[in-house]
């Protein structure tokens, strides 16, 4: 038994046209037993970042905690909204900090990043649990049902999704790997960013 | 010569006396004032209130304060001081629980204050509290009222009655004078308001007294009790100087009476 | 091990525990109370290793006494669960963690809500409709989750229902423990907490 797995729970991010996604599952087992089945794991750091943390629960809560408090004190003292790669770093950095008694997760962040001539791009990212960062250009997958979420998008994503086609996808992607996986599911929800707004939607999935 | 002696806390000045602590009681005798008075089984805590500003909201000045279920403390000196040292209490009260499981008596916690403010006179780089405080309080399975005073240097010291702070000594003659054993409630609580009332010129708005009647029972009183026992204060003074009045008139008549007989008897 | 049991309704949560204090295979006492009234509207259920159980629930307690005295008022219960957890957390990365598990139950008097939380010695924390620790979950929990009975009035678990049907949830839940678990407890603390405050009920 590994200790990534006791709680379960998985989340994935994708890249559309000027738009991002990301899905997790609401579950949270003691390993094969079901605790809640409303437990979130996606959180919104800024307007424009989300972070998603699948792992061990507890370091869950205390990391959502964490990078509240950091985001919060970088925009006080800066002055200015924390761009999603400068994000990806504090996350990064957080981790590391614990490289030799980390916490057990493995972080999925997306957001819009601020380009030059002031329009957004795209950014999905992930790290290992002590801070590895993964930069990818098609989406990430963390969690118990990593594995499958990997194999599903690969046949189901594709470049320059418009948000109505990513969230499709990227709620189908989901729901279908976690399917195959005991330690996730129990319901989901998925966030699609788009430059102007914000779409959550809370999924039904099967409650085995 | 003599100036560098209330530089350095720790040491004394060649008279055996450390100035930064009697600096500290010079500062607890500007304070507004502070009385306790034990009866039979309750024990009152009085104090004056400072006339708060038109735009300030009274309930968060306050110079009495919880430390457990079963004592209150209220001070006169540095108000900031004082909130240091309630919190300093608080936390014993509770740690005590937790190692003993049993509350704190009031001698215990009194000892604990008093030692923090010893403590703050005997190193370096801190100076004294800036306050003297009034402890009262009941103890467990105990029926006995308990007030306790201790002072910026550390004393601590219990009694029956007694005031700190500003005309302190005015009071505790008062009190002297008039403090019996064995008072009722009501009796305490006049006690306590007759005292307060002979520096605080004001009269009920600015006096607030909490009663401790047992065991974790505190009440205090709002400001129409209070008044209504100013009042019957000073029906009670006025009837006093009524007698006076009419005693003096009568002895002036009896002599009026004498010496008109004289001259009757002259004639 | 211990057993432990939760679950909310319309004002009110429940909780129970077993009172039995074991060592080994040996019952030491049979009337220990394991549920800590820590301020006015806060419950909590604890059970897990011996020594640090009572070392943590008496710390717990004492602090959210000393924060009432400092504030005036209590913590209410999302914060006082919250800060709980954290103790936890902390603890668990520290050389000595207390591994014990609770059940947090409280009534919020700012928003009339019922609260109830499951935290384990991990300080893994969730807001749970009801919940259970122990033995008992893996008997109780299914039993809760069932829903077609909501409309016969003898309900598995709703949220809605009145204290009296709240009560006899509980009381399947507890008769379905000592049907079928080996070693079942012979008695149960039950502790209600509503916009009235924390009592005792007997069951």
């Amino acid at each position: 038994m590994s200790i990534m797995e006791y709680n379960g729970g998985s989340v994935i991010a994708m890249v559309g046209k000027e738009c991002v996604a990301i899905a997790s599952d609401l579950r949270l087992g003691n390993q094969a037993l079901g605790i809640s089945s409303n437990f979130q794991k996606i959180f919104q750091m800024t307007d424009r970042i989300f972070l998603g943390l699948p792992g061990l629960a507890t370091d869950v809560t205390t990391l959502k905690e964490t990078f509240r408090f950091r985001v919060n004190m970088y925009t006080i003292k800066e002055e200015r909204e924390l761009e999603p790669e400068t994000f990806a770093h504090m996350v990064s950095s957080a981790l590391y900090e614990r490289r030799f008694g980390p916490y057990f997760i493995e972080p999925v962040m997306c957001g819009l990043q601020k380009t030059h001539d002031g329009s957004y791009k795209p950014f999905i990212a992930a790290t290992d649990l002590i801070g590895c960062l993964n930069f990818a250009k098609d989406f990430v997958v963390a969690g118990t049902a990593s594995s499958k979420l990997f194999g599903v998008a690969e046949g189901l994503w594709e470049p320059d999704l418009e948000p109505e086609d990513l969230f499709e996808t990227c709620a189908q992607t989901l729901l279908n790997a976690v399917d195959r996986d005991a330690y996730s599911g129990w319901g989901a929800e998925v966030y699609v960013l788009t430059k102007d707004k914000v779409i959550k939607r809370t999924l039904k999935g099967r409650m085995d | 010569m003599s100036r560098s002696y209330d530089r350095a806390l720790t040491v004394f000045s060649p008279d055996g006396h450390l100035f930064q602590v009697e600096y500290a009681l010079e500062a607890v005798r500007k304070g507004t004032c502070a009385v306790g008075v034990r009866g039979k089984d309750v024990v009152v805590l009085g104090v004056e209130k400072k006339s708060v500003l038109q735009l300030q909201d009274p309930r968060t000045v306050r110079k009495v304060a919880m430390l457990d279920d079963h004592v209150c403390l209220a001070f006169a000196g540095l108000t900031a001081d004082g909130r240091v040292l309630i919190d300093k209490a608080r936390i014993e009260c509770q740690s005590h629980r937790l190692t003993v499981e049993d509350p704190v008596t009031v001698e215990y916690i009194t000892r604990h204050i008093a030692g923090i403010q010893q403590r703050y006179t005997q190193s370096g780089g801190v100076r004294p509290f800036g306050i003297s405080t009034l402890i009262v309080g009941f103890d467990p399975h105990d029926t006995r009222p308990r007030l306790y005073q201790t002072e910026p240097g550390g004393i601590y010291s219990a009694w029956k009655a007694n005031a700190i702070g500003r005309s302190s000594k005015t009071v505790r003659e008062f009190l002297e004078k008039n403090h019996k054993d064995d008072m009722s409630r009501d009796d305490t609580i006049k006690l306590t308001v007759k005292s307060l009332l002979e520096v605080v010129q004001t009269g009920a708005k600015n006096i607030e007294i909490s009663v401790m009647e047992s065991y974790g029972k505190i009440t205090s009183l709002d400001l129409t009790q209070i008044e209504a026992i100013v009042a019957e204060i000073e029906r009670e003074k006025e009837a006093e100087a009524e007698r006076k009045r009419s005693r003096l008139a009568a002895t002036a008549a009896g002599q009026a009476a004498m010496s008109q007989a004289a001259g009757g008897s002259g004639q | 091990m211990d057993i432990s049991f939760a679950l909310t309704g319309k004002g009110y949560v429940i909780l129970a525990s077993d009172t039995t204090a074991a060592r080994s295979i040996v019952k030491m006492k049979v009337d220990e109370d394991k549920i800590k009234v820590l301020s006015p509207h806060l419950l909590m259920a604890y059970s897990g290793e011996p020594g640090d159980t009572v070392q943590f629930a008496e710390y717990i307690e004492r602090n959210i006494r000393l924060y009432q005295i400092r504030n005036t008022y209590a913590l209410r219960p999302p914060s006082a669960a919250s800060w709980i957890r954290r103790t936890l957390a902390d603890s668990l990365r520290s050389r000595k963690p207390y591994a014990v598990n609770l059940l947090i139950g409280g009534y919020d008097t700012s928003t009339h809500q019922p609260h109830l939380y499951w935290v384990d010695y991990l300080g893994t924390m969730s807001e749970v409709p009801f919940a259970a620790h122990g033995y008992g979950a893996y008997f109780a929990l299914s039993l809760l989750d069932r829903e077609d009975g909501l409309m016969s009035g003898s309900s598995y678990h709703d949220p809605e229902a009145p204290l009296e049907e709240g009560l006899k949830t509980l009381r399947r839940c507890l008769d379905e423990v000592a049907k079928r678990l080996v070693v079942t407890p012979e008695k149960y603390k039950v502790k209600v907490v509503d916009k009235d405050g924390v009592r005792e009920i007997e069951i």
